[in-house]
């Protein structure tokens, strides 16, 4: 190892990476443009959705026209009666959103204390239809309350008599907590996916490319010793890679804290990150990074032109997508020890328990030892390829 | 100087290189002659240490290629034709300083270098551009200067003038002969007959990875009893068949 020879290569990989601009649109614009966008744009339509269909509800009503049910619910903001020729046709076209089907006893059932029977035809596959039946929901409830309320009195009771009990449920979860919960969800799989895909134009630029134009064999030429240039090269790459990670983990931040986080009355905290679970936040991505890069590196090395490198290192994204997408819906408690142990898998699960806010050490430790493991086998692999005489014969 | 010494090399079941032996003098300029695939780069490549010889041994100005390849990579200048192999990010001056500061150069020492070569090749025009966008002729410029940069003692030349336009050509052929004037040892490899003898003393000639002819071009036309050079290459090779 000869640190001149690595900051000398290293200076000249980064000034040639700077001014390219695939590699910043790889490292960068997905992060920092594509994730927000898809945040915003599924947020706004999904909002926007809601609001047609709450603003105009077109129910029809059979059986019965006039009764207090009916008037309750023609009250409620949006809804419109119609009176379609046939009411089950226009709900199937959709110009309906329900049917309210009155049986003819209905009014006599109820007001001799019977239970009356009343159908409501929607639509689920529809969510304008489903808002629908929401609102419908509310309104027989509403009429329901009022009917059992006149029912109690007329025995002489009050509503305690019928509910005995009143359960009130209190969150003792923090702000922190609620932030930390959800964005342990989304932030691991967002991490893995941008520490791979931000290192791998600068991967397949700084072998298979240079490979391609010829520079390579000047490169070996030259009195420098192969793995200075491998090393000056996979620090380059994880560079790009966990420039990446970062700017994807700032977005995402941001998003989440402009965002309404879903529970009402949470505001958006990162208290949970305390100074080790930063440190090992750091630890581990640099580690993943190395990983991805030395895998990289060993794939545009043993490719035989840039777009064969460009094929061989797509799979990767799948790759770890597979570990991310089996451990989000677990709660950190209910990740298998096994998991600390698996590369990629280790990652995530460690990344799931830094933004839960329950880091626990002694994973840590398991996850960064084995990924140190997993960090010299992919860079040994690389640099047994990068020493091949087939390096320069193609 | 350059030695080589019963130098074989097999990929697989191929031999590229068939035991071949022949020596290049200080101040010389030797010219390497064959057809595509006789194995002239793959001699030179072994010369650069970027190949090992599976049989034999080079030494470049006294040190092998096998045991002291970081001395021979410190004392050889190479140019390959074909692709010039420049980052076409970086400007020409950047591309010949990063070579430069590989070999060792000091800063100063290197922007001294850097002066003379441009003045010498005539790119100071363009010595501040990125070389992207620079003609075949510009290009073959800066990748001369990135091979001289660390004023080697020994270079190889493998097809330097591949794509080169006649003035860019000529221009090249009297940097060769003051490079020879300042005592360099010099190999360079063509398929082209008449510039191997506008440029070389002596020449030898390569077929199917074995040395089929040493000497000079005058033996060469006793031998074969031919005046065109290109009709005795020609025989020379039909000869092996």
């Amino acid at each position: 190892m000869n640190g001149r020879h690595i900051r000398l290569v290293f200076q000249k990989e980064f000034t040639d990476l700077l001014r390219d601009r695939k590699t910043w649109i790889g490292a960068l614009v997905i992060p920092i443009v594509v994730i927000p966008l898809v945040f915003l744009i599924l947020g706004s339509a999904m909002s926007s959705v809601e609001k047609e269909a709450r603003a105009y509800i077109p129910l029809a009503v059979t059986g019965l026209q006039e009764h207090p049910l009916v008037s309750q619910l023609r009250a409620l903001p949006g809804v419109t009666l119609l009176h379609p020729a046939d009411p089950m046709t226009a709900l199937k076209q959709a110009e309906v959103r329900a049917v309210l089907q009155f049986p003819a006893n209905f009014d006599q059932r109820v007001k001799s204390g019977q239970q009356a029977r009343l159908t409501v035809f929607y639509d689920p596959s529809n969510q304008k239809s489903s808002y629908a039946r929401e609102v419908i929901e509310q309104a027989v409830k509403e009429y329901e309350t009022m009917l059992v309320d006149e029912r109690l009195r007329s025995v002489g009771l009050t509503r305690e008599a019928i509910q005995p009990v009143a359960t009130e449920f209190s969150s003792i979860a923090t702000d922190e907590k609620m932030t930390g919960s959800l964005l342990s969800t989304i932030i691991p799989l967002m991490l893995i996916l941008s520490l791979i895909s931000g290192g791998m134009p600068a991967a397949t630029d700084l072998v298979a490319g240079e490979k391609e134009r010829g520079t390579l064999e000047s490169l070996i030429s030259a009195p420098i010793a192969s793995s200075n240039v491998l090393t000056a090269k996979l620090l380059a790459v994880m560079i790009m890679s966990g420039v990446s990670a970062i700017a994807s983990l700032f977005s995402l931040t941001l998003i989440f804290s402009a965002m309404p986080l879903g529970e009402a009355n949470v505001t958006f905290s990162l208290g949970f990150l305390h100074s080790d679970s930063l440190a090992v936040l750091i630890v581990m991505l640099l580690l993943l990074a190395a990983m991805f890069a030395g895998l990289e590196l060993a794939i545009s090395t043993a490719a035989k032109s840039f777009k064969e490198a460009q094929t061989y290192m797509s799979p990767i994204i799948f790759v770890g997508m597979v570990p991310a997408y089996m451990i989000m819906p677990l709660n950190p408690v209910d990740v298998p020890f096994l998991y600390y142990v698996l590369p990629i898998f280790n990652g995530i699960a460690i990344f799931k328990e830094i933004f839960y806010g329950d880091l626990v050490t002694w994973h840590a430790l398991v996850a960064i030892l084995s990924s140190l493991v997993y960090v010299s086998l992919a860079i040994g692999i690389a640099s047994r390829l990068f020493r091949k005489e087939s390096l320069i014969m193609r | 100087m350059i030695e080589v010494e019963a130098v074989t090399k097999r990929f697989k079941q191929v031999v590229a290189v068939d035991g071949i032996t022949f020596t290049v003098q200080s101040g010389e300029v030797l010219g390497l002659l064959g057809e595509n695939g006789a194995g002239k780069t793959t001699t030179m490549r072994i010369m650069a240490t970027v190949l090992q010889p599976s049989e034999g041994d080079i030494r470049i100005d006294g040190f092998s290629v096998r045991n002291q390849p970081m001395e021979v990579r410190r004392r050889l200048g190479l140019l390959f034709g074909g692709e010039v192999g420049l980052y076409n990010r970086l400007t020409a001056r950047e591309n010949i300083s990063y070579f430069g500061r590989l070999y060792g150069l000091g800063e100063r020492q290197l922007a001294e270098r850097v002066k003379q070569l441009s003045r010498a090749l005539g790119m100071e025009d363009f010595l501040d551009r990125r070389v992207g966008p620079f003609s075949r002729g510009m290009k073959q410029k800066v990748a001369i200067a990135r091979s001289l940069v660390h004023d080697p003692q020994v270079i190889l030349l493998d097809e330097p003038t591949t794509g080169l336009d006649v003035s860019a050509a000529s221009v090249f052929r009297r940097l060769i002969n003051s490079l020879k004037a300042e005592g360099k040892t010099i190999l360079f490899s063509s398929h082209n007959m008449g510039e191997i003898e506008k440029l070389c003393d002596r020449l030898i000639i390569m077929h199917k990875g074995r040395l089929i002819f040493e000497g000079t071009v005058s033996t060469l036309r006793k031998t074969y009893g031919l005046e065109d050079l290109d009709d005795i290459f020609i025989r020379a090779i039909g000869e092996e068949e």
